[in-house]
C-alpha cells in the first residue's frame, strides 16, 4: 500500500521575463506510481534553461531539490521505494537577454556564431542584445571588415564593372555565380548582418531573374560572355543601389521601389521592355499587375483589373538601350553610335548592329512606344475608390493627392506626349509607395520575416476572415495585427514618410519579437539553413578574422555553383528547393513560410549537406566532382568542430563528453534552453561514447580518446558525427 | 491484379476508433475528424485506382492548345501568334476520330490539326495525343474555371490546389483531403507523392504528411563517416530523436511529421536505384526503339519528341509513374512550369518581320504535354504492376487561361477559363459507349445534364465566348471542381458524403457542381450567376 501525496504547484520563476504573452508555467499533468517506478510528467516551458524536481515530506516544511530521480524530456522518474513526498517542478528560464540574443541572431543575422554569442552575451564584456539591435539598425556606423575575411570578396569585387564601363570584349567579368558567391560570403561574414538580411529581403521582394535578362540579350549577341556579363551586372547594380539606399538613415520604401522600377533587370523581367501602347498594340500587363499585387498593395488590396489595364499603358516606353557610358543615367539618351574597336568581324556588312556598339545598357524611355492608342489619352487609376473603413483614421480621413474628398485615392493624370510620358510611371510609384495598402502589405511581409509566418494576407472582402483580422477601426486586435498597425503608424509618421528604420525599430521593440512569440517559430530557407550551419561552427580561432583562420567557412561558390563539369553536381541551394539566387522564375520571390521548404526530399538534401560539410575534406562524402558523387558541400565549404573546441574549451573539458555537448548545444540552439534539450543532450553524449563508426570500431569511451583533429582519429570522427547529428535535427531547421 | 491492403486499413480502424472514443469521451464534443474518416465507407485506396496529376504552372494559353479554330474571331484576335489552319479544303469539317498527323514520322505538323468535333483543332505540337484520343482514353475539356476567377497566379494556384475558390485561409489541399478520407494517410507508408522542388499545396495538410522527392535519384543520406557503420549510426540517432518531446512552436507539428515522412520514404526507396538514369530503359513498343517513354537526356530523345528543356520534367514524371506503379501510393504527380507567356510565346524576327507561331516556348510546352500523356498511356499498358492504365487517371491543372486577344509583345496576359486534359483507360472519351467525341466545352452545341453551354462564335472584334467576361476573357462553362470531383468519387472511390468534405462546395446547391445550371450570384457562396455544365461523365 503506497500512500502518496501529490501536490501540483506552479513552479516559481527565478528570473524576469520581458514578455507580454507570458507562457503558461509548467504544471504537473501526470503522476503515477506503478510497480517499481514513480513518474512525474509536466507541461514544458519555452526556453527553459533547466527543470528540477523539488520535494518535501511535509507541506509545512520547505521544499528541497530532489536529485534521486532521472530527468528525460518532461518526465522525472524515481524508484518507488523512495520516501513518500510532495513534489514540485521548478523551471529556470533563459534570462530575457539570453532569449533576446538568440532571437536577434536568428533574425537580424544569418544565425548565431560562436564569436557573435561571445560578443553579445557570454564574453568578458558583452554588449548585450539591445546594443546589437541599435548597432544593426545603423549599419553605416559599423566598420565593415568582411572583405578581410575571405580573399574571394575583393577578387570578385574587381570583376564588377563601374556603372560607366563600356561593354567589354574580354571575359574577366563577374558571372552570376561570382555575384552569388560574393553575396553569400557577405551573408556569412559581414558585421552588418541586418543589412545583408534586408538586402536579401528586398532583392527577393523586388525579384528579378538573371536568366530572363540573358534570354533577352540573346537576340543582340552571339557571345555568351557578353550576355552573361550584362545580365549579371543588372543584378549587381540594383543590389548595389539598394545597399547604398539602406545605408542612408532616412531611406524610404519609395527609394527602394524607384530603384526596382528603374532597374533594367525588372524592365526586362516583367516584359515592360517590349511593351507598346501605340498603334494596335495592347500593352503587356505583367509589370502593372505584379507592381500592385506583389510589390506594393498586396493581392486584391485596393485595386481592380481595370486599374491594371490602365496602368499597363502608363508603363509602355520604359525600356532598355545601349547608350554612351556618360549618359547611363539619362533615360532619354540616344543609342550610342560608338563602335567597339576590336569586335567587328572582318568583312562585316553592318558595323552598326548592336553587338558592335560600345556603351552600357541602361534604363531608357522610348516615347514612340508610349501609350498613344488609339489617341493620346489621360489616365485614371482607382476611379472613385475609397480607403476601406477597416483602416480607420488617419487613413480614411486624410486627403490623398489632389482628391478633395477624404479617403478617396483616385489618381489621374493628363495625356502626356513625347518625353513627358515618362512621368506617368513616376507619378504611379510616388503614389503607390505610401498608400495604406502598401504600408500594410510591406509591414506584414517584414513581420513575417522577423517574427513568424502567421500574418495572413489582408482582405477588403468582409466575408473573408482576414478582413476582421486586420480591422484596425475596432479595438481588440491580436498582437500580430496590432504590430502591423504599429508598423504602419511608424511608416506614416516618419518624415520623409515611409522610412524603413522606424518600421524595423517598431518590430524590434515589440513584445512579439522579443519574447517567445519570435523564438524558434520560423523555418529556415535553404539560404538561411546553409549559411547558419556554417556560421554555427565558424570562429576565427586565433581571433585574427583573416582568411584561413576559421573553424568553418565557405568560398561562396560551393553553395550555388554546379560542382564539377557539366552536368555535374548541383549546388545545395538548388537541391534544397531551387533557391538559385537572383534567378527566381516566379515574381513572388522565394517564400518565407515553412510548408514550401519542408518535405522528405528537401530534408534529405539538407541533412546530406550538413553531413557532407561535417565530413573532413577529402574523405568519402566530401570529395569528388561527378554528378553522382556525394560531395554535397563542396571542397571549399568545410568545418572543423575540433578546432572550435580547441579554441573555446579548456583542455580539461575537451574529453568531457557532457562539456563538449553542452558547449555545442548552447552555441547551435541558444534560444531553446538546455532544459528543453535534455534528451538531445543525452543522445549526443551517447553518440560521443559510441565507437561503432570509428575508423577501427572500438568501445573506448570518449573520455579516453586522444584529442586530435586528424581526419581519421576517433576523436575527430566522433565530434564531427555528433555535430552533424545536432545540425541534422528538427531544431536546426528552425530559427 | 490489384493490391489491396485490407489489414492496414483494419489496423487503422482499430486504432482510430480508440483514439476517437478516448477524445470523444473526455471532451463530449463533436466527433473528431479522424473518427468520421474511419467510419466512412469509401473505397479510396482500396479499389486499386490511382491518380497522376501534372500542374501546368503559370497559366497555359488554352486557346492555342485546344483551339476554337472555327470561331471567326480567333484569327482576328490572334493575329501574330495564331496557329495556322490546314490548307486542305474544309479541314475541320470531318467529325469522328481526331486527325492522326503522321504519328510514326518524327517532327510535327505545320498547322492546327482537326480534333474531330467540327469546331476545335489541336496545336500541332500535341500530335501524340491523337492515338490516346482515338483509343477513347482522353477527354479534352475546354472553358474550365471557377466563379469569381482570380487573375493572380498565386491566388489562383491556391484555389485550384485547395479546392476552395476565393478562400486563402484554407491551407490544405484537395488531394490531401482525398487521401485523408482514405483512412490510410497515417498508416500506409506512401499515399500521396509529388516529385518536384517542393510539396505542392495540393498535398499539404496538417493531419498527415505527404511525401515530396525533390530529386529521387539522390534520395538517401550520407552518414558520418560516410560508410555503412556511419550511416546506420547517424540515421538511427536522427530517427530516435523524432520521438523527443518539445515545447509547442508554430512549425513543430509540420517538422515532426515531415521528419517521420523522411524516414518512411528512405525505407521505401532504399538506395533509389529504381529512379536512376541507367534504369530508364522504357521504350515504346508501338513507335519502336528509340522512342523512349521518358526522354530524360539527349540520348533518350533521338527523335526529338520533346525539346531539350523537357528532360528534368520527364525525370520527375517517370518517378511519379514508377511510384504509382511500384508502391501503394494512390496519388502522385509533378508540375511543369514556364506557361507565363506574356511575351514571345512564339518565335519572331523583328528585323525580317517574320513570325513562326509553331516554334518557341509555348510550342515546346505543348510537346511536353502531348508526349507526357502518350508516354504514360504506353508505360502503364506495357509495364503495369500495381497501376494499370485502366486503373489510372492522368489529369492536368492550370490556374487560368490567357487573354483572348494577344498583346503587343507576341504574348498573352492573365485571363480566366482554360482547358484540362484528362486521360486514362477508364476515361469515357471518343468512341466509349456511344460517345461521338472526347472534346468537351469546345463546340457550338455543348449541352450537358440538359444544360446548354454553347461556345458562341464571335462576329467581329471582341465578341462571342472568347470575350464572355467583360469583353476580355474566355468565360468558363465548366468548374474545375466538377472535373476533379467526378474523378475523386467515380474513379478513386469516394462516397458522395466524402466528396462533400473534400470539396465543400459540392453540398451547396447554388454551386451547381454536380448537375449544372445557373449558379447563384451571392457573395457569401462566392458564386457569380454563370451557367455551368456540372459533371461531364468522363470517368
Amino acid at each position: 500500500m503506497n500512500r502518496l501525496f501529490l501536490f501540483i504547484a506552479p513552479a516559481f520563476v527565478l528570473s524576469f521575463l520581458a514578455v507580454s504573452a507570458e507562457p503558461q508555467l509548467p504544471s504537473i499533468t501526470n503522476f503515477s506510481s506503478i510497480g517499481p517506478q514513480r513518474i512525474i510528467k509536466w507541461t514544458p516551458y519555452p526556453a527553459a534553461k533547466s527543470y528540477s524536481i523539488l520535494s518535501s515530506s511535509n507541506l509545512s516544511g520547505g521544499f528541497a531539490t530532489n536529485s534521486s530521480g532521472v530527468l528525460s524530456g518532461f518526465v522525472w522518474t524515481v524508484t518507488n521505494s523512495s520516501p513518500v513526498n510532495f513534489y514540485q517542478v521548478k523551471v529556470t528560464p533563459l534570462t530575457s537577454d539570453e532569449l533576446l540574443t538568440a532571437n536577434v541572431l536568428n533574425r537580424l543575422a544569418y544565425g548565431p556564431s560562436p564569436d557573435d554569442l561571445e560578443r553579445i552575451l557570454t564574453g568578458n564584456s558583452p554588449i548585450g542584445p539591445n546594443a546589437y539591435i541599435a548597432e544593426q539598425l545603423a549599419p553605416e556606423t559599423i566598420a565593415e571588415t568582411v572583405t578581410n575575411s575571405h580573399t574571394n570578396i575583393n577578387l570578385i569585387s574587381a570583376r564588377f564593372a563601374g556603372p560607366t564601363n563600356v561593354i567589354p570584349e574580354s571575359t574577366n567579368y563577374a558571372s552570376i555565380d561570382d555575384f552569388r558567391a560574393w553575396h553569400i560570403l557577405r551573408a556569412v561574414g559581414a558585421k552588418r548582418q541586418l543589412l545583408e538580411i534586408l538586402l536579401q529581403f528586398f532583392e527577393n521582394h523586388f525579384v528579378t531573374q538573371y536568366t530572363k535578362s540573358l534570354d533577352y540579350f540573346d537576340q543582340f549577341y552571339d557571345n555568351d560572355n557578353a550576355e552573361s556579363r550584362i545580365a549579371t551586372q543588372f543584378e549587381y547594380l540594383e543590389n548595389d543601389k539598394w545597399r547604398n539606399a539602406l545605408l542612408n538613415p532616412t531611406c524610404t520604401f519609395y527609394d527602394l521601389l524607384k530603384i526596382s522600377a528603374e532597374s533594367p533587370a525588372m524592365i526586362i523581367y516583367l516584359d515592360t521592355v517590349t511593351s507598346k501602347g501605340n498603334g494596335s498594340n495592347i500593352a503587356n500587363e505583367n509589370y502593372a499587375r505584379e507592381l500592385l499585387e506583389l510589390f506594393t498593395f498586396g493581392v486584391d488590396n485596393g485595386y481592380t483589373q481595370s486599374d491594371i489595364v490602365a496602368m499597363s499603358r502608363s508603363w509602355t516606353g520604359w525600356t532598355v538601350q545601349i547608350v554612351s557610358p556618360d549618359k547611363a543615367t539619362n533615360p532619354f539618351a540616344p543609342r550610342t553610335t560608338k563602335l567597339l574597336a576590336t569586335s567587328i568581324a572582318v568583312g562585316a556588312t553592318n558595323t552598326t548592329t548592336v553587338s558592335n556598339l560600345a556603351g552600357v545598357w541602361a534604363f531608357n524611355f522610348n516615347s514612340t512606344a508610349h501609350d498613344v492608342s488609339p489617341t493620346l489619352r489621360p489616365k485614371t487609376l482607382f476611379a472613385n475608390a475609397f480607403v476601406p473603413s477597416r483602416f480607420g483614421a488617419p487613413y480614411t480621413t486624410k486627403f490623398y493627392g489632389t482628391n478633395t474628398v477624404a479617403g478617396r485615392y483616385t489618381l489621374g493624370f493628363a495625356a502626356r506626349s513625347g518625353t513627358n510620358g515618362i512621368q506617368d510611371g513616376y507619378d504611379i510609384i510616388t503614389n503607390l509607395a505610401n498608400m495604406p495598402f502598401t504600408q500594410e502589405y510591406i509591414s506584414i511581409k517584414l513581420c513575417r520575416l522577423f517574427v513568424h509566418d502567421n500574418f495572413p494576407n489582408p482582405s477588403n472582402d468582409a466575408n473573408n476572415p482576414a478582413y476582421n483580422f486586420y480591422d484596425y477601426s475596432g479595438g481588440n486586435l491580436s498582437p500580430e495585427a496590432q504590430l502591423v498597425r504599429d508598423c504602419m503608424s511608424a511608416w506614416e509618421s516618419s518624415s520623409p514618410m515611409g522610412q524603413i528604420r522606424p518600421v524595423l525599430q517598431t518590430i524590434f521593440s515589440s513584445d512579439l519579437f522579443r519574447s517567445h512569440g519570435g523564438s524558434m517559430q520560423k523555418v529556415k530557407t535553404p539560404l538561411e539553413f546553409t549559411i547558419s550551419a556554417i556560421r554555427a561552427l565558424r570562429s576565427s580561432t586565433n581571433g585574427a578574422f583573416l582568411p584561413n583562420t576559421y573553424s568553418a567557412d565557405t568560398d561562396g561558390y560551393n553553395l550555388v555553383r554546379t560542382i564539377g563539369s557539366s552536368p555535374g553536381l548541383l549546388g545545395p541551394l538548388l537541391r534544397m528547393g531551387n533557391m538559385s539566387l537572383f534567378d527566381r522564375d516566379a515574381p513572388d520571390g522565394y517564400p518565407e513560410d515553412a510548408p514550401f521548404w519542408m518535405s522528405a526530399g528537401t530534408l534529405a538534401e539538407r541533412i546530406r549537406f550538413v553531413q557532407s560539410m561535417c565530413i573532413a575534406v577529402g574523405q568519402a562524402g566530401h570529395t569528388g566532382t561527378s554528378e553522382t558523387s556525394t560531395n554535397d558541400a563542396g571542397n571549399n565549404t568545410f568545418c572543423s568542430p575540433v578546432n572550435l573546441i580547441l579554441a573555446k574549451l579548456p583542455a580539461a573539458s575537451r574529453t568531457n563528453a557532457a562539456a563538449v555537448v553542452d558547449y555545442m548545444l548552447n552555441t547551435i540552439y541558444p534560444g531553446e534552453g538546455l532544459g528543453n534539450l535534455n534528451q538531445y543532450r543525452t543522445a549526443a553524449i551517447n553518440f560521443l561514447n559510441d565507437g561503432s563508426a570509428d575508423a577501427s570500431p572500438s568501445v573506448t569511451p570518449f573520455a579516453n580518446l586522444a584529442v586530435s583533429s586528424t581526419a581519421t582519429a576517433a576523436y575527430d570522427i566522433r565530434v564531427r558525427g555528433m555535430v552533424a547529428y545536432l545540425l541534422s535535427l528538427q531544431r536546426f531547421q528552425e530559427q | 491484379m490489384q493490391h489491396f491492403n485490407i489489414i492496414t486499413r483494419r489496423g487503422f480502424l482499430d486504432r482510430s476508433l480508440k483514439i476517437g472514443l478516448g477524445v470523444a469521451l473526455s471532451t463530449l464534443t463533436d466527433i473528431p475528424f479522424v473518427m468520421k474518416r474511419a467510419l466512412a465507407e469509401g473505397k479510396i485506396g482500396l479499389n486499386g485506382k490511382k491518380l497522376l496529376f501534372i500542374f501546368l504552372r503559370f497559366g497555359n494559353d488554352g486557346l492555342n492548345s485546344l483551339i476554337p479554330i472555327e470561331d471567326p474571331v480567333y484569327p482576328l484576335n490572334r493575329v501574330k501568334i495564331q496557329i495556322p489552319r490546314s490548307g486542305a479544303v474544309n479541314p475541320y469539317a470531318a467529325t469522328g476520330v481526331m486527325d492522326d498527323p503522321n504519328l510514326s514520322a518524327p517532327g510535327f505538323p505545320t498547322y492546327a490539326f482537326n480534333a474531330g468535333n467540327g469546331f476545335a483543332a489541336l496545336h500541332p505540337s500535341l500530335k501524340y495525343l491523337a492515338p490516346v484520343y482515338n483509343a477513347g482514353d482522353l477527354a479534352l475539356i475546354h472553358r474550365v474555371g471557377y466563379p469569381r476567377q482570380s487573375r493572380s497566379h498565386f491566388d489562383s494556384q491556391i484555389y485550384w490546389e485547395n479546392g476552395n475558390p476565393n478562400n486563402n485561409i484554407s491551407k490544405d489541399g484537395i488531394f490531401y483531403r482525398t487521401l485523408l478520407e482514405s483512412g490510410l494517410a497515417n498508416t500506409n507508408p506512401l499515399t500521396g507523392v509529388s516529385i518536384q522542388s517542393a510539396l505542392p499545396l495540393l498535398l499539404r495538410g496538417s493531419d498527415a504528411a505527404m511525401t515530396n522527392l525533390s530529386d529521387p535519384t539522390r534520395f538517401r543520406l550520407l552518414g558520418l563517416p560516410n560508410n555503412a557503420a556511419g550511416l546506420s549510426k547517424a540515421t538511427n540517432s536522427i530517427v530516435s530523436a523524432n520521438g523527443f518531446s518539445s515545447v509547442d512552436k508554430l512549425n513543430r507539428d509540420l517538422l515532426n511529421s515531415q521528419y517521420k515522412n523522411l524516414n518512411i520514404a528512405l525505407n521505401q526507396f532504399g538506395d533509389g536505384s529504381m529512379f536512376s538514369e541507367t534504369n530508364n530503359t522504357f521504350q515504346d513498343t508501338v513507335l519502336g526503339s528509340g522512342y523512349y517513354l521518358f526522354p530524360t537526356a539527349t540520348a533518350k530523345n533521338p527523335n526529338s519528341v520533346v525539346d531539350s528543356g523537357a528532360y528534368s520534367f520527364f525525370k520527375n514524371l517517370k518517378a511519379a509513374a514508377l511510384i504509382l506503379n511500384k508502391t501503394d501510393a494512390i496519388i502522385a504527380g509533378t508540375e511543369l512550369g514556364g506557361f507565363d507567356t506574356h511575351n514571345d510565346q512564339i518565335v519572331h524576327d523583328d528585323i525580317l518581320g517574320t513570325v513562326d507561331p509553331l516554334s518557341g516556348g509555348h510550342a515546346n510546352l505543348q510537346k511536353r504535354i502531348g508526349w507526357a500523356i502518350y508516354a504514360l498511356q504506353r508505360y502503364f499498358l506495357q509495364h503495369a504492376d500495381k497501376a494499370t492504365w485502366d486503373n489510372t487517371v492522368v489529369v492536368t491543372l492550370s490556374e487560368f487561361g490567357r487573354t483572348s486577344a494577344e498583346n503587343g509583345t507576341f504574348g498573352t496576359d492573365h485571363a480566366e477559363a482554360g482547358p484540362m486534359f484528362v486521360a486514362g483507360g477508364g476515361v469515357k472519351g471518343y468512341g466509349k459507349g456511344r460517345r461521338t467525341t472526347g472534346i468537351f466545352g469546345c463546340h457550338t452545341s455543348d449541352t450537358y445534364n440538359g444544360v446548354s453551354v454553347p461556345w458562341i462564335p464571335g462576329t467581329t472584334g471582341k465578341t462571342g465566348s472568347m470575350f464572355g467576361v467583360s469583353t476580355s476573357y474566355l468565360k468558363r462553362a465548366v468548374d474545375y471542381r466538377s472535373v476533379l470531383g467526378e474523378i475523386i468519387r467515380d474513379h478513386l472511390g469516394a462516397t458522395q458524403s466524402q466528396l462533400d468534405r473534400i470539396i465543400p462546395a459540392y453540398s451547396i446547391a447554388g454551386q451547381k457542381l454536380q448537375s449544372g445550371g445557373v449558379t447563384t450570384n451571392t457573395t457569401a457562396e462566392k458564386t457569380d450567376g454563370t451557367t455551368i455544365a456540372g459533371e461531364l461523365d468522363i470517368v
